[in-house]
């Protein structure tokens, strides 16, 4: 066995804890557990609470820009329709008048040949 | 308690007169003229979808704004237009009925153009006092048909101020173009 080996064989040799070290350990991870468990209980508590507002509050938000989406889609189409409406409206008046208006011009020009 | 029996009374006899007045009923079968036309407009805005699209339309731009002053007061706006690839795809009978609707003392038929080349237009205003409570126009050509139902005081001489915008044409005191932005029927009408 060469000199390295028996310093790693040394240092991988078994050794017993010190005394009393199980019961130290167990003493101090009781002293804790109370502490880090309340604290546990409490996020979750708050987190299992606050779920269903949280849910809640998304399906209003969600409700709410999904409304208003379609108000502004309803109002776009609508504005759409009337600004066509108008469109044809005002057309088919200017037609009627222009009809109006060349009859009297042809009437006006038989007048004067008339005369 | 008599009172009240004259005053229901009264009620049941005007308000069906009211509401038959106000109400021009679109006759089926101009539905019916959809399936022959190439294109086709139909457009019924009540009093609420009408408030509803005013206030989509921009302060900022002037056609628009008139607009929005024009239907501010309006109770409805109404249109069917159909334009066919041939002549003889209408009668006038399909319009008869409207007519018929229009021939109350509230209505009065203010022109009445018919040409030879059957191109035929009636403007027709409806009394409220002594204000217009409403306009209709039938437009009736060899390949295209149209009506307007306009309900709520309207002046024509504001609509005829959009002349020039919006694709309306202008037209002058001789009766000429005066500033033609497009033709009215500018490609709008697939957004039926």
């Amino acid at each position: 066995m060469t000199e390295f080996e028996q310093q790693l064989a040394r240092a991988l040799e078994r050794r017993e804890p010190p005394a009393g070290f199980t019961s130290r350990v167990l003493a101090e991870a009781s002293r804790q557990r109370p502490v880090r468990s309340r604290w546990s209980a409490w996020r979750w508590t708050l987190a299992l609470r606050a779920a269903p507002v949280m849910a809640a509050l998304l399906v209003v938000a969600g409700g709410a820009l999904y409304q208003n989406h379609e108000r502004i889609e309803r109002g776009e189409a609508a504005k759409q329709q009337l600004l066509l409406a108008v469109r044809i409206a005002g057309a088919k008046l200017h037609d009627a008048q222009q009809r109006v208006v060349s009859i009297g011009e042809i009437r006006g020009a038989g007048i004067e040949e008339e005369q | 308690m008599r009172t009240l029996l004259i005053w229901g009374l009264a009620a049941a006899f005007v308000l069906p007169a009211w509401a038959l007045d106000n109400n021009i009923k679109m006759p089926v079968n101009l539905d019916r003229l959809a399936a022959r036309a190439t294109e086709s407009v139909d457009v019924t805005l009540d009093a609420s979808t009408l408030e509803l699209a005013s206030k989509f339309l921009s302060k900022d731009d002037p056609d628009q704004a008139q607009v929005k002053n024009l239907v501010s007061k309006l109770k409805g706006v109404y249109v069917r237009s159909f334009e066919f690839d041939k002549e003889g795809q209408y009668s006038l009978n399909d319009v008869e009925s409207i007519r018929q609707q229009l021939k109350t003392p509230e209505w009065s038929r203010i022109v009445g153009v018919k040409s030879l080349k059957g191109e035929n237009s009636e403007v027709y205003l409806q009394k409220n006092g002594s204000k217009i409570g409403g306009l209709f126009v039938i437009d009736a050509e060899p390949k295209e048909l149209t009506i307007v139902h306009i309900d709520g005081p309207i002046d024509p001489e504001e609509l005829s101020q959009l002349g020039g915008h919006m694709g309306i044409p202008n037209i002058g005191r001789s009766g000429k173009h005066e500033n033609v932005k497009g033709a009215a029927k500018s490609g709008n009408k697939d957004q039926e």
